[in-house]
């Protein structure tokens, strides 16, 4: 199993581990409420090194990337992040992407839900492997800009949403991508290994003084389907189809080579039939028959969910009876106006 | 009384409305059926700007004949809070005709 080059870290602090796909990574703290106050209010700090990095020649790489995913990396500006997937053969989901136009290369972040082996062996050799020689550290919450901009200086106020930049940390370069999935501000910095420690330590220690503390996946993924962004470890897992989770977004449709583009353009010429809508009840849900993601939200005191449901019924607004019984109501979302979205960075 | 189908044909003809005019203004690569009511409009989704929102803003009110608030960044979350804003807007009106 691969586990993060900060795990003794992470353990000394309390971190309760899972596994993923081969994958080690944080499922928790100690405090669920605490974790997801932190992200909501202040800052919450987590180690993503689960997910796969790759750094390739801008020269190869474009090519080899758009014949992969969905998305349009040609079309990527410099400095700039393209949110993308990647496929099977049959047009299922397979990860959930970043591409970073980054000068003369291109950085390939890859948030999957197979075995490390089979992104690496779709990459090949022009691919250089960061996963094992870097870490992937997370900055999320309505204060993360606090602890950025304390570490690398104020130029990163001025990086706008999807776009990346490399700074110096103790002479090392460190990527710094502006890229969150909770709707709050969002960082992920890669640094390497060497630095992985002093940088964790730095940015522990800042996450703390902006009144935020360490936390796992297990609330960043209730965090991303309160802020209605896609997960490829929850809905994305048990749903696979990325037209009927909505992510046409991520899909430059009139491109014609990329994995699983034949399968996924014959379904979207032959129409939904299903389609991916928010449900809130005031009683616990479950996973199963049409809910396919869940989450409690402590700021509107319910639980949330998305549900499958046929696309005649998908809509907000409506009562809705589940297989299971349970009658839930179809919501618009996302449901919470995020307190990042009140902050003006350049006013900062 | 208001029945489901109701519901859901009020709301259906707002979103397709709204979503047509959208695709137009902003010249979007989509058909109306592409794009997820839930998908965020600014930022990540959709990927618009400030100058789109701008843009989002005037298409809901020609489409519709009402006013956004100033500070409307809320509603502007995606399609389906633009629409529940709209519905609510022309609960109001009606209800003040009554």
């Amino acid at each position: 199993m691969r586990t993060s080059p900060l795990r003794d870290k992470l353990a000394a602090l309390g971190a309760t581990f899972t596994e993923q796909n081969g994958r080690e990574l944080v499922a928790r703290f100690t405090d669920r409420a605490a974790e997801y106050a932190a992200v909501r209010d202040n800052v919450g700090l987590a180690d993503f090194s689960f997910v796969q990095v790759f750094r390739l020649p801008e020269a190869k790489g474009i090519d080899l990337l758009d014949t992969i995913v969905a998305g349009n990396v040609p079309r990527i500006r410099f400095g700039r992040v393209l949110h993308t997937f990647l496929a099977d053969e049959n047009g299922m989901l397979v990860a959930d992407c970043y591409v970073a136009n980054n000068d003369q290369e291109l950085i390939f972040l890859c948030e999957s839900i197979v075995p490390d082996a089979d992104i690496t062996g779709l990459l090949g050799p022009d691919a250089e492997n960061l996963t094992s020689t870097h870490v992937l550290l997370n900055l999320d919450g309505a204060r993360a800009y606090e602890v950025v901009k304390e570490t690398f200086g104020p130029d990163v106020l001025g990086l706008p949403y999807l776009s990346v930049e490399v700074y110096q940390f103790e002479g090392t370069p460190a990527y710094l991508f502006r890229a969150g999935k909770t709707g709050e501000f969002g960082y992920q910095i890669l640094a390497s290994v060497s630095v992985a420690g002093s940088l964790f330590d730095k940015l522990y220690a800042l996450t703390q003084k902006s009144g935020g503390r360490c936390v796992g996946f297990d609330i960043h993924q209730e965090l991303r389907l309160e802020g209605r962004f896609f997960n490829i470890h929850a809905e994305g897992k048990r749903v696979r189809d990325p037209l009927v989770l909505g992510l046409q977004w991520m899909i430059d449709l009139d491109k014609e080579n990329y994995r699983g583009a034949a399968a996924i353009k014959a379904r979207r010429a032959a129409g939904l039939k299903q389609k991916i809508v928010g449900i809130a009840a005031d009683t616990g849900l479950a996973v199963g028959d049409e809910v396919v993601a869940i989450c409690h939200s402590d700021v509107l005191n319910r639980s949330l969910g998305l549900a499958v449901l046929p696309v005649e019924t998908a809509y907000s607004g409506l009562s809705y009876r589940l297989s299971s019984g349970t009658t839930v109501q179809t919501i618009s979302m996302p449901p919470i106006m995020p307190k990042s979205l009140k902050v003006k960075l350049d006013e900062v | 009384m208001t029945t489901t189908q109701d519901i859901i044909q009020r709301r259906s003809q707002i979103i397709t409305t709204f979503k047509e005019e959208l695709i137009r203004r902003l010249n979007l690569p989509y058909t109306p059926e592409d794009i997820h009511e839930d998908v965020s409009l600014l930022g990540s989704g959709l990927g618009l700007d400030s100058l789109d929102a701008l843009e989002i803003v005037l298409c809901a009110e020609s489409c519709f004949k009402l006013k956004f608030p100033e500070d409307g960044t809320s509603i502007l979350r995606s399609i389906n809070t633009i629409v529940d804003f709209v519905i609510a807007e022309q609960d109001k009106q009606q209800g003040g005709q009554q």
